[in-house]
């Protein structure tokens, strides 16, 4: 349908004369916007992209070399991080994520930070242990490496890049910790996590251009996309040709030994985990108008869900959709309040990194690459896990004879309650069985001692509870995040309907 | 300065803080506020020549006065301009630039500690 104006040859010998033109894909939107894509598709002739993020799915093959006597490694430590070990004797893959064995250090140093310490140069502390064979007598090693004394050091990452991310919010009335950052209670702010206009998968698609083998930005270094990444679809929502939702992913791969602090960094979500922040660029090669149309897409343009990560559930529910163009702006509009946002990827550094890539290909130290297989465009979905065991929700559990309290009784009454069917957690409910607060033998035993005796007075109103849908694993982690024993169970018109204790959450998992 | 002043219930109905202000002409700004009618704490920011004879004023009245020493410093080299940082301070300290530099106004800080707990880098911290 589109006619090839130029090929990616003719692009890398203008390259090579010094004659392309380059601009990055904020540039691009302002070109074609001023001369039309026709226009812009004739001068432009690689469109730069970028995007720094926190992707957890990264990591780094290490070959250590041998020692005199050898050793097959069956687990290795890097500064107590631990690197998979069942490879041949010497190699090793430390993921990203890995926390510290030292529990002390636990998320605070990981893998990632292991990794940011190789790329600056710095020595690591390498403990191996192995269980010794003829040919590999040594059972246990302990030695200092760096970047530049193992053979190999390749950064292979499973999925980075997603082409679009649901940005994060949360409903509940507690903070909550998550890989897209801290989230205030009652929707007190959004994060994002895209670079939206800049991002390198939103500004090819379709995949036209890009493939297995092309020679990418990665951290400072020249890479390679090597395929498509994990959870890779296609079959989305689409808006202005690009998908309102996660999508498109990418594997890549690239020698740590030529990469750069500057662009990649390790980090630790607080209270979630560690996670690398990698820097990556894709050129576009502006090969037809179709392209020069599609570079130039605005952050106006792009669609992103917000989705409230207050359901600990697999499809989080939408709470709206908005541009990046709003959510840039560092405000946006929640249910009638404004809510401030967070980017959690660097807008400052993607934008540094597709100028980066445009001083490579001005200069012509980067030449553009005709993949060797492109990414599939079309009939990829993404499955889901299903838990063969069936699972347990709330309302499955069996509930045992119900027993509330009402404001208007007297605490000695509820303190008989309590006594005779040996509980310690009282739901006080209105006339309509509405929860109101919650009672236990605790707050009783302190009135009886302050000689209160209004049982409004002594029950806890912000109540933690449980509703009838949620999966009881779910339960279990509430009632261990906040160290209480009980809550009431609810429905959906906040009725009470029971209690759940951890002994019955316990009874239970115990129990198969 | 930036002060947290704690004052007790007999004191919340008088008008002290408008005869601060028509008193001394100082500028008033009240960052924060817990007030119930149990007394109450409030984080405030004054500034004018009169400062000191307002601070005095105060302390008579049965406010005690609490100032605030904190400074927010970001570690440049390791901050990444991320901007997780920025929707969590809830006195909107935390700005990005018009090139998505994340800057801190130490002015604004009350010191909450928000961002340094939610830094994925660490590079912002709260000292005295
Ligand atoms: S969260 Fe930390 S790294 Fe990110 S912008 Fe703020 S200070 Fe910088
Ligand atoms: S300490 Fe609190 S007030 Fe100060 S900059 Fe950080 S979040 Fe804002």
């Amino acid at each position: 349908m589109w006619d090839i104006m130029k090929t990616i040859r003719e692009i890398n010998q203008k390259i090579k004369d010094g004659d392309a033109v380059v601009v990055t894909a904020a540039e691009m939107t302002a070109i074609v916007r001023e001369n039309g894509a026709k226009q812009a598709a004739e001068e432009i002739d690689v469109v730069t992209t970028g995007t720094f993020g926190a992707m957890c799915s990264s990591g780094a093959f290490l070959n250590f070399g041998h020692s005199d006597p050898p050793i097959k490694m069956s687990r290795t430590y890097l500064n107590g991080v631990e690197a998979y070990s069942g490879l041949a004797a010497v190699d090793a893959y430390l993921g990203a994520t890995q926390p510290n064995r030292n529990p002390d250090i636990g998320l605070e140093y990981g893998g990632s930070h292991v990794i940011e310490d190789l790329i600056r140069g710095n020595e690591i502390e390498l403990v191996a242990e192995a269980y010794g064979t003829d040919c590999y007598p040594l059972t246990e090693i302990k030695t200092q490496i760096t970047l530049e004394s193992i053979n190999e050091a390749v950064m292979v990452n499973p999925r980075n890049c997603y082409q679009n991310y649901s940005s994060a919010t949360n409903s509940t009335d507690e903070t909550l910790y998550t890989y897209m950052g801290t989230l205030l209670p009652n929707m007190g702010n959004v994060s994002y996590s895209s670079a939206g206009e800049l991002s390198p998968l939103l500004n090819d698609p379709y995949f036209q251009t890009i493939g297995t083998g092309s020679r990418i930005f990665l951290c400072g270094a020249q890479g390679y996309i090597i395929g498509e990444g994990t959870q890779f679809a296609t079959e989305v929502e689409r808006k202005n040709g690009v998908p309102v939702s996660t999508a498109g992913t990418l594997m890549l791969k690239g020698n740590m030994k030529e990469m750069h602090s500057d662009y990649v960094r390790g980090a630790t979500m607080p209270k979630y985990g560690s996670t690398l922040y990698v820097g990556a660029g894709i050129p576009i090669p502006i090969l037809n108008e179709e392209l020069a149309q599609q570079t130039a897409i605005s952050d106006e343009e792009i669609t992103c869900r917000i989705v409230d990560y207050g359901v600990p559930r697999r499809s989080k529910p939408i709470v709206r959709e908005a541009n990046y163009h709003e959510l840039k702006s560092g405000v946006i509009e929640l249910n009638g309040e404004e809510v401030p946002t967070s980017p959690l990827s660097s807008q400052k550094k993607a934008l540094e990194i597709a100028l980066k890539l445009k001083e490579w290909i001005d200069k012509g130290e980067f030449l553009l690459t005709v993949p060797v297989e492109k990414l599939p465009n079309k009939g990829r979905t993404v499955k889901p896990l299903e838990i063969q065991k069936p699972r347990i929700l709330v309302k499955d559990l069996k509930g045992e004879t119900l027993i509330l309290a009402h404001p208007t009784d007297a605490i000695s009454e509820v303190a008989r309650k309590m006594v005779q069917n040996s509980i310690n957690h009282l739901p006080v409910v209105d006339e309509g069985n509405k929860l109101l607060g919650i009672v236990t033998s605790w707050d009783v035993a302190n009135a009886v001692a302050h000689g209160k005796n209004k049982l409004t007075d002594v029950m806890t109103k912000k109540v933690i509870i449980a509703r009838e849908e949620e999966p009881v694993d779910v339960i279990a982690r509430r009632i261990d995040k906040n160290k209480i024993s009980g809550l009431p169970v609810i429905d959906s018109d906040n009725r009470v309907k029971g209690m759940v204790t951890a002994e019955d959450i316990s009874r239970l998992i115990g129990g198969d | 300065m930036k002060a947290w002043l704690t004052f007790s219930p007999s004191i919340v109905n008088k008008a002290i803080i408008s005869n601060l202000v028509k008193n001394y002409d100082i500028t008033f700004n009240i960052l924060r506020a817990d007030i119930t009618p149990k007394g109450g704490k409030m984080l405030i920011e004054i500034s004018g020549t009169q400062q000191k004879q307002a601070v005095e004023f105060m302390e008579k009245e049965g406010i005690h006065l609490n100032p605030i020493n904190k400074v927010v410093k970001k570690d440049e080299e390791k901050c990444i301009d991320c901007g997780a940082c920025i929707s969590l301070c809830p006195v909107e300290a935390i700005k990005p630039a018009e090139d998505w530099t994340v800057e801190v106004d130490d002015l604004k800080c009350i010191g909450c500690s928000f961002c340094t707990n939610s830094c994925p880098t660490r590079a912002i911290r709260v000292m005295e």
